[in-house]
């Protein structure tokens, strides 16, 4: 039988490889913004989704392309995380390293928790907030407040984006029935109460 | 299927034959695997509370309650069976993850005394199906959840010997999974054996495994989520001398059936609903409880919901009515009609690429092992496989018996050809899958992601 080779630069990275670029092609002239993963991580002004933010931490939402799972962020920086991957993977909410690497959905709505790690139980964008944070603080930059303290609430993001989901089948993050109180718990999470 | 031949009753692990019995502990575990699935996706893990509730609180009413007491207990019962759907997909998702981690420690262990892991093919390819090498031999299917099924798992996962009256008049010796292990593990201390510590293994600190998801958990009456996997209970383990090779088999063997002296089935075949005692965990800090009992704690609770049901008058409709769906049992993708055919073959053949990518990880090291796994073997599970059994039990089809089933994933192996890759025939089949069930399109740009990795391997150490 023929050997089918192992064939890394025409599979993993999504098909077969791009076409050269036409020679004299003109470059793009939009200039390049950040791309973060979700409201209030934004580093410089204009830089969320509808560019009007004024100063780091404030921005609205993600620039970074919308997606609902791990391992489909385009690339460093634009995964969220919590809810699957391994526990190094979910400190990073972010922050990842590479295409593919994010370990759960962006943007990162306010009721998500990490399922592993130091941070089990508790909210996966105070982490990223955390993170980008110490970031700004290394680069010695103010921050302002996020919009919503502690993340984009799912049912905001539904209105925003007109429909939101993050992976899993056990059930919505908010509700999924009674006896409970979706405000309480969120306000739980946010206040950084765990499980 | 061509699964390689158990051991007979009196036969022992010997440094000869120990490929063998690793090869059949691989088998072992792969078994597991379309059972457990199966009756998962069975569930619907949210139904609708507030139909389970209406409903009740109509057959509450014919029994003589007023409204005011009916609306009450109908929203507790309907909380509970909410909360049970919900635990009992967790639970089983659970096991079924280790299952797959199973596989990958005794793969490890079959590279380091052995040579590769053979994989693809191996998955029952007839059913009702047995353990490869069970005695006394009892019949699984793949059905939906019930507590029969219940009761077959606890069956595959029981750390005692089955009871059974005929074996105790002319007891023939019994073997459970752990005693198999056993086996395996005498052979490793009794004998100096060499282990080949330089051919790729799917080794920790990778983020290959992850003991707790989205998908493991439940979440309780006050919607506060219950992790069922704990981070101590296991790991994948690097194979490189007798202590690891002990450490992965241990894990394997505590997250089965519990630790050492972890009660079984009661002597008269029933399930102890007792309290839980320290042996039924796996992990040190008795957090995770083994697979045996996540499988008695469901059988368990569903036994006290029903009695529940039946003392308010209303269990003549049995609970699993409210969050089962209506899946028939054992189904091939030779009996489904063609409009679910094409669905189905996409299906196996996904589920069977994932053995394909999982045995080449086992040839490739580093970068090419990570991206083959993380972007191949996890895309294929979360995003394909996990979608696809979700988008052909949409489907419906009259059955033989004339009643009308949902279709459900058969997880057979799909026999790839040899004139192209299995990437090439799996893109082949979503055209034909697609052409027949546009809901499906969208799958197409994540099939194309796919690595494209070779079906026949070669090499050997």
């Amino acid at each position: 039988m023929a050997k089918i080779n192992y064939t890394p630069n025409a599979s993993l990275c999504g098909g077969s490889g791009p076409a050269p670029a036409v020679p004299g092609a003109a470059a793009s002239v939009k200039p390049a913004i950040e791309l973060h993963v979700c409201m209030g991580l934004n580093a410089c002004k204009g830089h969320d989704r509808t560019g009007t933010n004024n100063c780091a931490g404030t921005g609205y939402c993600a620039t970074a392309e919308q997606h609902n799972c791990k391992t489909l962020n385009n690339c460093r920086g634009q995964g969220g995380c919590g809810l699957y991957g391994d526990a190094q993977e979910q400190m990073v909410p972010g922050a990842n390293d590479c295409a593919w690497q994010g370990s759960c959905a962006v943007p990162i709505q306010a009721e998500r928790f990490s399922t592993l790690g130091e941070n089990k139980g508790k909210s996966t964008w105070l982490l990223a907030r955390k993170l980008f944070e110490e970031r700004m603080a290394k680069a010695n930059r103010n921050v302002g407040s996020s919009p919503f303290p502690c993340g984009p609430p799912e049912n905001w993001l539904t209105t925003v984006l007109g429909s939101y989901d993050s992976c899993g089948n056990s059930g919505d993050k908010r509700c999924s029935f009674g006896f409970n109180n979706p405000d309480v718990n969120a306000k739980d999470l946010c206040d950084g109460k765990g499980d | 299927m061509s699964q390689t031949a158990f051991f007979s009753k009196n036969s022992e692990v010997t440094p000869d034959n120990l490929g063998a019995a690793i090869q059949q502990a691989i088998e072992i575990e792969i078994s597991t695997i379309p059972i457990y699935l199966y009756t998962y996706y069975s569930i619907n893990r949210s139904p609708d509370q507030d139909s389970i509730s209406g409903f009740l609180v109509q057959q509450l009413l014919k029994h003589g309650k007023s409204l005011t007491e009916a609306s009450a207990i109908a929203l507790e019962l309907s909380a509970e069976i909410m909360v049970y759907a919900n635990k009992a997909g967790a639970l089983i998702m659970s096991v079924a993850i280790e299952e797959m981690l199973h596989m990958a420690l005794s793969s490890n262990l079959k590279q380091a005394l052995a040579g590769l892991p053979q994989l693809v093919g191996k998955s029952p390819s007839v059913w009702p199906a047995c353990l490869p090498g069970h005695e006394p031999v009892f019949w699984i299917n793949r059905a939906k959840f019930s507590l029969d099924q219940l009761m077959t798992f606890l069956k595959i996962e029981s750390p005692d010997p089955l009871p059974d009256p005929k074996l105790l008049k002319a007891p023939i010796p019994y073997k459970t999974i752990g005693e198999f292990y056993g086996m395996i593990i005498n052979c490793i201390e009794t004998n100096d054996l060499q282990y080949n510590t330089h051919s790729p293994q799917l080794i920790p600190g990778k983020g290959y495994y992850a003991q707790n998801n989205i998908d493991t958990i439940y979440y309780d009456k006050h919607h506060k989520p219950v992790y069922t996997n704990a981070a101590d209970s296991g790991d994948l383990v690097c194979v490189f001398d007798s202590a690891s090779a002990i450490q992965a088999i241990t894990f394997i063997v505590d997250q089965g059936e519990g630790s050492k002296g972890a009660p079984g089935l009661n002597k008269d075949g029933t399930v102890d609903c007792g309290a839980v005692v320290p042996p039924d965990y796996d992990d040190p800090e008795k957090k995770e409880l083994s697979h045996f009992e996540k499988f008695a704690q469901i059988y368990c609770t569903y036994k006290t919901l029903s009695d529940k049901f039946n003392q308010l008058g209303i269990g003549d409709i049995d609970i699993s009515t409210y969050f089962v769906m209506d899946v028939p049992t054992n189904p091939s993708t030779a009996q489904y009609p063609n409009h679910i055919k094409p669905v189905s073959n996409l299906l196996n053949a996904v589920y069977t690429y994932i053995f394909v990518m999982v045995e080449n990880c086992y040839l490739k090291s580093g970068s090419t092992q990570y991206e083959i796994f993380m972007f191949g073997i996890h895309k294929s599970m979360i995003f394909i496989l996990n979608s696809l059994c979700g988008d052909i039990m949409k489907l419906k089809y009259k059955g033989s018996d004339n009643v009308e089933y949902f279709a459900a994933p058969t997880f057979e192996d799909y026999p790839f050809g040899l004139v192209s890759s299995p990437k090439s025939q799996l893109t082949d089949l979503f055209t034909l899958a697609v052409t027949a069930y546009p809901t499906i399109q969208y799958l197409q740009q994540r099939i194309l992601d796919l690595p494209d990795v070779p079906l026949q391997i070669e090499g050997k150490f």
